[in-house]
């Protein structure tokens, strides 16, 4: 068995600690100065990440990041990388839940696929159309567009729900249609970029399409209707009857594990195990609010600043910009997902003003997409150009998100 | 009957109460509370019998107006020969009923739940209120303990107004009116920033903000006779009302009817209603306010 050795296991230790204490002081500083964490985490990386330090003392990058030199190392940081992914796509699935779209009814049902198809349908259609602007291979040209696609429809749960706490409307009829479609977008967005990844990679492609989206329907409808009602009966004997709160945790990182190790072997990425995981585990009516609470702070603050400060890690920002892509990808991402929210909120019934801030409100990318261009980058699916520009888009549209939905909210009754 | 007088007719007084009765051993009891409330609030009865009329059945209903010492005596009867919720409400509507009468078990089975039972099915579609009834007495229930649900919803005030209806004519002098706090995506938002203290604050900001939603609504509809208690609990919509409920041994629970029509789906994916239909804590009063 391939060991560690001494040295290579101080070499891993030492890359954690600097990643973990680095974030928290870029993190702390980040706050003071009113920047989103997730920034000040990536920024952190392309500090400590080839852009800046692999540039100024590539000795020292090396030494601290051994990517390229070290293969034990670098399987070691990148094991723990992708658990971090797992985790946070586990993390997000708990936050979703499915009554709350449709306690929403239509609006929240308008809504959440208006700011999903014309998306879905403009990022597909540009580069279908123009792939030569994105600069990826025509073969994979399908699997590209399907990306694209999906990477414009999705939006980031976390980042909207802070967003709408900071501008005291998270209670309010407009706050509750945001949460209500961002769930929508997210539950359907996973599931199509599972089917996405799981079409990617050699030997893979079009021809077990079928088999894919048995798998990933099957385990999906499984999971939220017996695997549900299954949680549902033994959350309390474990709340009850287990150390607390040891057992719930253990009880629900186990089976978080044990679903991604399901969908890994299925040939559908692990990521989706995970996040239906979390969406059965949340859903239950029987996890103690203190319970998802601790599950939060121990991925967000742990595995959350590994992964995030690993973006910065990966890709050198400055060689990787590509202005076109950028544009291309803003362009797009505003676009769709804006004038699609606001015509799905129009078709529910709400004004126009109101609408235009949901759309914007929907908009916030945040943490969700890059999570999403990690996986894709990592599966092949797309360049580090492309990476650095969905980035930028997250954070461009996280930023962006607030100020616009509050500038649209003025003299708007419904935020009351 | 022009059904057009039902379209935005309050939702009290209950000048037409109808009750759904079949041949059970809780019939004469159900058609006891029946009558016990006709007269309480001083409405005609209509029984709405299902099955087809025999002599027998005939004979036995007379026999249990015989038995219910007057109670019963201004009853019209109509005979359900299908069991089709269409039919019960095409009834009700035709009757102009402004408060129907169901008896029905706290649990159904699973099978049952989710293909969808009469009596549920009637919860998720009727035009008028409802008042279930989990376990009739021939003596008459006391409606002692009343909790009303306080959602953030225009439908809630009549509601409310309809649950001080109801208390000052069973002669209660107190009714709790409960709101749910529930907040989707609050973890993740702050687990992110903030202390736990900074966390905490924005918690209360969030709860005082729904206090005082609730106090608007309850400072609108006061009554003389009877005092309205506030209360906040957390947890999910729905389930954290009926765990409530439950756990206070309440007599009645008030809850608004559904928004939209509820189907398979929102059994699958529980929330709001269908958690106490679900698992019904009590009887229970959906109040149709019949907004237009």
């Amino acid at each position: 068995m391939a060991k560690l050795t001494p040295n290579d296991f101080a070499i891993f230790l030492l890359a954690i600690s600097t990643i973990l204490i680095f974030a928290r002081f870029g993190a702390e500083f980040g706050k003071k100065i009113g920047l989103p964490i997730v920034t000040a985490e990536i920024a952190v990386g392309v500090i400590l990440g080839p852009t800046l330090l692999g540039n100024l003392v590539p000795d020292l990058y090396n030494y601290l990041f051994p990517f390229t030199s070290n293969a034990r190392v670098s399987i070691a940081l990148d094991g723990l990388f992708s658990l971090a992914v797992i985790l946070l796509l586990f993390v997000a699935g708990l936050e979703l839940q499915l009554g709350q779209v449709l306690r929403q009814g239509k609006i929240a049902l308008s809504t959440g696929f208006g700011s999903m198809v014309l998306p879905f349908a403009s990022g597909f259609a540009v580069s279908w159309l123009a792939p030569q602007w994105f600069g990826i291979d025509t073969s994979n040209r399908f699997q590209f567009s399907m990306f694209l696609g999906t990477a414009m429809s999705i939006s980031a749960l976390p980042v909207i729900a802070r967003i709408l706490l900071d501008l005291k409307i998270f209670r309010t009829k407009i706050g509750m249609v945001v949460i209500a479609s961002a769930i929508l977008n997210d539950l359907i967005g996973w599931l199509l970029f599972s089917f996405i990844l799981s079409m990617s990679g050699p030997g893979k492609g079009l021809a077990g399409i079928g088999h894919t989206i048995i798998y990933i329907s099957a385990f999906s409808v499984f999971m939220l209707v017996i695997g549900r009602m299954f949680l549902n009966r033994i959350l309390p004997w474990v709340q009850s009857n287990l150390s607390w709160p040891g057992g719930v945790l253990s009880f629900s990182l186990g089976f978080c594990l044990l679903c991604a190790a399901l969908t890994e072997s299925m040939h559908v990425h692990a990521i989706l195990g995970a996040f239906i995981a979390g969406v059965a585990i949340g859903d239950s009516v029987h996890l103690e609010e203190k319970a998802r609470e601790i599950m939060h702070q121990f991925v967000t603050n742990f595995f959350a600043p590994l992964f995030f400060v690993s973006i910065g890690l990966k890709v050198d920002f400055v060689k990787n910009f590509d202005l076109l892509i950028v544009a291309i990808v803003l362009i797009v991402a505003f676009f769709g997902k804006v004038i699609g929210a606001y015509l799905g909120a129009r078709l529910g019934g709400m004004k126009a003003r109101s609408a235009l801030s949901v759309g914007f409100g929907l908009n916030a990318r945040g943490a969700v997409e890059i999570l999403l261009g990690s996986l894709a980058f990592d599966a092949g699916l797309i360049t580090q150009p492309i990476f650095v520009a969905l980035v930028i888009m997250a954070l461009v549209t996280s930023i962006s998100s607030g100020p616009l939905m509050l500038y649209f909210l003025r003299g708007e009754e419904e935020r009351d | 009957m022009d059904t057009c007088i039902l379209k935005g007719r309050p939702p009290h007084p209950f000048e037409t109460i109808a009750v759904l009765v079949a041949t059970s051993a809780s019939m004469e009891a159900v058609l006891a509370e029946a009558g016990c409330l006709a007269s309480v609030f001083n409405a005609r009865l209509l029984l709405i019998h299902m099955g087809k009329k025999t002599l027998k059945l005939a004979a036995h209903l007379d026999e249990i107006h015989v038995r219910s010492g007057g109670r019963l005596q201004n009853t019209t009867t109509v005979w359900l020969e299908d069991r089709h919720v269409d039919s019960l409400l095409h009834i009700c509507k035709e009757n102009a009923v402004d408060l129907l009468i169901l008896e029905t078990i706290r649990r159904e089975g699973i099978l049952r739940y989710f293909l969808g039972s009469l009596v549920r099915d009637v919860c998720r579609t009727a035009k008028c209120s409802l008042l279930l009834l989990t376990e009739p007495k021939v003596v008459g229930t006391a409606f002692n303990k009343i909790i009303i649900r306080g959602v953030v919803n225009p439908k809630t005030p009549l509601t409310l107004s309809t649950a001080l209806y109801f208390a000052q004519q069973v002669g209660v002098g107190e009714i709790t009116m409960v709101t749910e706090l529930d907040q989707p995506g609050l973890s993740m938002a702050t687990a992110f920033t903030g202390s736990a203290a900074s966390t905490d604050i924005l918690k209360k900001q969030i709860t005082n903000g729904e206090v005082r939603k609730i106090q608007d609504m309850v400072r609108h509809c006061r009554s003389e006779e009877v005092k309205v208690i506030e209360e906040i609990i957390s947890g999910r919509q729905g389930y954290a009302i009926r765990q409530l409920t439950k756990n206070q041994n309440a007599d009645l629970l008030v809850i608004n009817s559904p928004d939209s029509r509820y189907g398979f789906i929102d059994r699958i994916f529980t929330h709001d209603m269908e958690y106490i239909l679900e698992d019904l804590p009590s009887n229970v009063l959906i109040v149709h306010s019949r907004i237009s």
